[in-house]
Formats: C-alpha cells, structure tokens, sequence
C-alpha cells in the first residue's frame, strides 16, 4: 500500500452478479478501487495482473473455488490479505485452514460495514512480501509458542493443556494481534455462527486462556479486557522461524 | 443464482413469484412513495430475489416435509424399514437445509449490501418517511429471513457435528441461565425461581458440551417466559433421579392446546399462541436435538390455560456420582430457602 492518499487496490471475487454490483460500489465510495472477478481463473489472473492489496473470495466459484484460488496463491509465494465468503456455520477452524492461509473470512450473509472493517483490518495488519501470521504453521509471543499444525502451545517449556475450543481461542487470538475482538465475533469463532449460548460461552473461555497462561487481568501480559467491548490480544506475535 | 439440478419448476416459478411478491410489496407502498421504489432497479431486484427465493424454499419446505412424513408413515410395518427411512429423511433433511441455506445466502448478502448503498449514498437523507419506514422493515426482514435459515442450519450442524464432552456443573449453568433470562424485560414481571438440592449432596456432574446445554436450558426458561403473563411463575428445578439428572422447567402460563402438543418437538412448529410473538419456531427443536446428542432424553406435559412442564433428564457418568446410591429417593420436591431469582 501506498501513502495515505493512496486507493487500496482490491480484487472481490463472486460469481453472483447481485453481490457484486452491490458490493463493488459500497466499497468504492468506501475508498477502495476494486476490480470484480466472476470466477476463479478471472480472480487469478487479475492479481497476476494488477498486483493487488488484498482480495475478497468467495469459497463457492466456478472453476478453481475461493480456497483454491488462495492456495494457488500461496503456493505461489502471494501474501496478499484475503478475506474468505464462506458458508454460514463455519467455525474459524474449517474457514482459514492453516493450509490455505486465509487472514480472515466473513460467513454470508454478512453486514457489508463489517466486510469493510475487516477488509481495513487485514490491510493494516499486512506485512508486504512477507507470510501473513494467519498462513505460518508456528507462532510465537514473548514466552508463548504455538504449534498450529498439530494444534499444541507451551508456555516457556510447559505444554499447555487447553479445551479444543480454548486452543481454537488462541489461534485465532494469535492471528489477530492488537485488533479488537468483540465477544460476538468470538462468539462466530467458536461455533461458526451466533449460538446464543450468552456472553459467558467467551467469557469462561478467555478465563480458561488466562489461567493457563498465567494472565493476571489486572495487569494482563497477553489479553486485555476492553470494557463492555470485547477483548485485545496485545502481545507482538511473530513468526517462530 | 444458482439452482440444483432439478430446479427446472423452481427456475420457472421464481421469477414469477418474485413478481406477484414485488407487486405486493408496491400495492401496499403509499402512493407517494411507489414512484421511488419502482425507480430502484436495485431494491426491485433484491426484493424479486429475496420474494422469489423464499417463497420456491418455502414450497420445497412443505412439499419435502410432506414427503418425508408419507414415507414414514408407510413403512412403520417393520422397525428395520422406519429406521432406514428415518436416517434416509434426516440426511434428506440435511440436504435440504444446506441447499436452502446456500440458495438464501447470496440474495440475502445483496440486500443487505444494496440497503447499506442506498445509505451510503445518503439516499435516506432525501427519502421521505414513508421510504426510510419502507427501507427500515426490509432491512429488518431480511434479518428475519436470515435468522431463520441460520437457525434451520444451526439444527442440521448440531445432528452431526462433534461434541465436546467435559464434565458441566448445572448448578452454575442454571444460575447464569437464570441471570440471562432475567435480562428479558418480561422476565421481571414473572416469578421465577431456581431449585437446585444443596443437601444431602449437591447435584452430580454431567458430561456434555457446557454451551450447548446453556441453549437448551436457556431456551426452555425464555419460552416459560414468553408463554406466561405478568404474576405468572416460572419454577427451574433440578435433582438426581436414579442414573439421570432431572431438569424441569415448568410454568403458570398459557399452556399448549392437546391438538398442538405433539408437534412441539418438530422444526418450525408455531402454535397458535406463537403467532403473534416473535421468533423462528426451532427452540424446542434445538433443545430436542441437544439433549438426544447428550445421549439424554426430553418430555413436555401442558394443560391449556394451565401451564407446561417440560422436563430434561441426562445420563450421569459413574464416576461423577460422588454420592452414594439413592435408588429410590427423591429429590423432587422444592426446598424452601433456596433464594428466588
């Protein structure tokens, strides 16, 4: 991306006419010059071409799929942002799978204000030319390490023994450094769609994170509390290798 | 849009029904405001779309519904053939809630983002008020359709997906139940009243998925509360009843007609006293689906005008009865003292 004066370039790939002519302009007006590819092999090509910022994929296309086209992308060394349409009751497992590298995804049918944030977010959070933390296979924080192929984290040299929910937390936590989750969005993380299981299903889930990694909430290291919000992982997370 | 294979009838109908839909939705529009309405190739294409989609899901709904409950019916012969029908009908089931969900998607995704381009480009400010009224109730019903087709998808995930076992403690489950129900303004006009045994042992552990316990008990106490009156009372009481965990949730409310009872348990079933309140019509079917996940089982009891009673019982492992055996007593009944909620 350029200075601030500059348009982000971004390819929105759908092959619903009736999504894009709705959502291209909104994200026009909203500051973005975008450029609409109606399949796959379109979505390919238009990157290779315009070299864009960041990318919106639809998962179901014709010909090579969203996920396809994100892995083609990846394999070939392309690092840009994507954000992922997919279908609803997709928890952030089975919607940024480590081998794709998504840096976020949005299930239909989303709030267009909040493909906007999200689309700033990972644009912000961007690292030109470098692997987003979303597509590396190892994290670190501080003390904190994650494995997340195999799904395990140790602090120092103590594994962590966490629920598969808690572990999924801290993926998603450790991929979305410094950015404010809100409990609903967390909420979507962890089941894949608005379960009105209460705030407290987010709530016992971030404590369980706290106590195994020894966060004091009064002065937390990792996680901090944003009142009547949401939650921060505030740690700087890096690739480990 | 994409159709499935044998949308050929959809394909010709849904255009159709989006325009007797569309013609509806001008007939009722004032007058002064029609010009503008029919003057937005935009709303008019998202409305054909969101009218003539829902109304081809809707068909499909009652006609696989219908299909599903014939074929049933003629095999109950032979216990070998109702079960094979009944697992044929529940992956039918899952099919079609996944096609529906994938057809309501995309129109639904366009609307919201045709609606946010008309406020984007301050085409409310230049609206009149019957407009912004107009565009107010399709942006809320748009919501309306998509809560429900998340939640018919929410009902066919839960069939399937894995759960994740870890020993819960209701008792503090029900004091957040408690504590979120009575976030609901009407809850402060009912009594409600949590009982939880304290003595000679506190409840046993159960094994479940903590959250989704929370929506089936949480769903329970909203529905004792929708379907009661100001004064009404709305008691929560647990116990341990032999091997299982007894949960009730009963109410002073309106109860359900006999005629309704047996329909409770099913996706989308509304009674009568349900139409005018809001809500999808899947609680007790999501409720059903949870606790039978839990390897535990549901039951409901009703007087019309009396109240219901609808009782949850789930299996408690070995190893979490720290108690002794108390085959034979029961711990039913409530015990004063217990703070109310």
């Amino acid at each position: 991306m350029g200075g601030p004066d500059v348009r982000p370039v971004v390819i929105l790939a759908d092959d619903d006419e009736a999504i894009t002519s709705n959502l291209a302009p909104f994200l026009d007006r909203a500051g973005f010059t975008v450029h609409v590819a109606s399949d796959g092999e379109t979505a390919l090509e238009l990157v290779e071409r315009l070299d864009p910022d960041g990318c919106v994929l639809d998962v179901l296309m014709p010909g090579p799929d969203g996920r396809e086209v994100l892995r083609r992308l990846r394999r070939g060394g392309r690092w840009l942002p994507v954000v992922l349409l997919t279908q609803v009751g997709e928890s952030a497992e089975r919607a940024i799978a480590l081998d794709e590298g998504a840096d976020d995804y949005l299930n239909k049918p989303f709030d267009p204000y909040e493909l906007l944030a999200r689309l700033r977010a990972v644009l912000r959070r961007a690292r030109p030319g470098r692997r987003p933390l979303s597509a590396s296979p190892t994290l670190r924080a501080g003390d904190l390490r994650m494995d997340r192929i195999s799904r395990r984290a140790w602090l120092r040299d103590t594994e962590l023994v966490l629920t598969p929910k808690a572990m999924l937390l801290l993926d998603y936590l450790l991929t979305h450094p410094d950015e404010l989750m809100t409990r609903d969005r967390l909420l979507e993380v962890l089941w894949g769609f608005d379960f009105p299981v209460g705030t407290r299903a987010v709530d016992n889930r971030i404590a369980e994170l706290r106590r195994a990694l020894g966060d004091d909430p009064a002065r937390p290291g990792w996680i901090t509390t944003v009142p009547g919000q949401g939650y921060r992982f505030v740690a700087r997370v890096d690739d480990a290798r | 849009m994409k159709w499935p294979a044998t949308g050929t009838m959809l394909r010709i109908l849904a255009p159709l029904l989006g325009g007797v839909a569309l013609g509806v939705v001008l007939w009722a529009t004032e007058s002064r405001d029609r010009l503008y309405a029919a003057a937005s190739p935009a709303l008019v294409a998202v409305l054909a779309g969101l009218f003539g989609t829902a109304a081809v899901a809707v068909a499909g709904l009652a006609r696989h519904r219908a299909a599903a409950a014939a074929v049933a019916a003629a095999a109950t012969a032979r216990d070998e053939a109702v079960r094979q029908v009944a697992d044929e009908a529940a992956r039918d089931r899952l099919r079609f809630f996944m096609r529906l969900d994938h057809e309501l998607k995309n129109p639904l995704t366009a609307i919201r983002a045709g609606l946010a381009n008309i406020e984007q480009t301050g085409g409310l400010a230049l609206a009149t008020a019957g407009t912004v009224a107009a565009l107010a109730s399709v942006s809320v019903q748009a919501d309306r359709i998509a809560r429900l087709v998340a939640d018919l998808r929410k009902l066919a995930d839960l069939e399937t997906q894995e759960i994740e076992m870890a020993p819960v403690d209701l008792t503090g489950l029900l004091d957040e139940v408690a504590e979120a129900v009575g976030e609901i303004p009407a809850a402060r006009e009912r009594i409600i009243r949590v009982s939880v045994p304290r003595a000679p042992w506190p409840l046993p552990m159960v094994e479940g998925d903590r959250d989704l316990l929370f929506i089936a008990v949480q769903n329970l106490v909203s529905n004792a509360v929708k379907f009661s009156a100001p004064g009404d009372t709305v008691e929560v009481r647990a116990s341990e009843d032999g091997d299982a965990l007894l949960l009730e949730v009963a109410d002073t409310g309106a109860g359900i007609p006999a005629d309704e009872i047996g329909q409770v348990w099913q996706e989308l079933a509304r009674g009568r006293a349900a139409r005018s309140l809001p809500g999808t019509g899947i609680g007790l079917a999501l409720v059903r689906v949870i606790v039978v996940r839990h390897g535990g089982q549901v039951a409901i009891r009703s007087r019309d005008g009396q109240g219901t009673l609808v009782s949850i019982r789930l299996p408690v492992p070995d190893r979490a009865r720290i108690a002794p055996d108390v085959a034979g007593l029961r711990h039913d009944r409530d015990t004063p003292g217990i703070p109310a909620v």
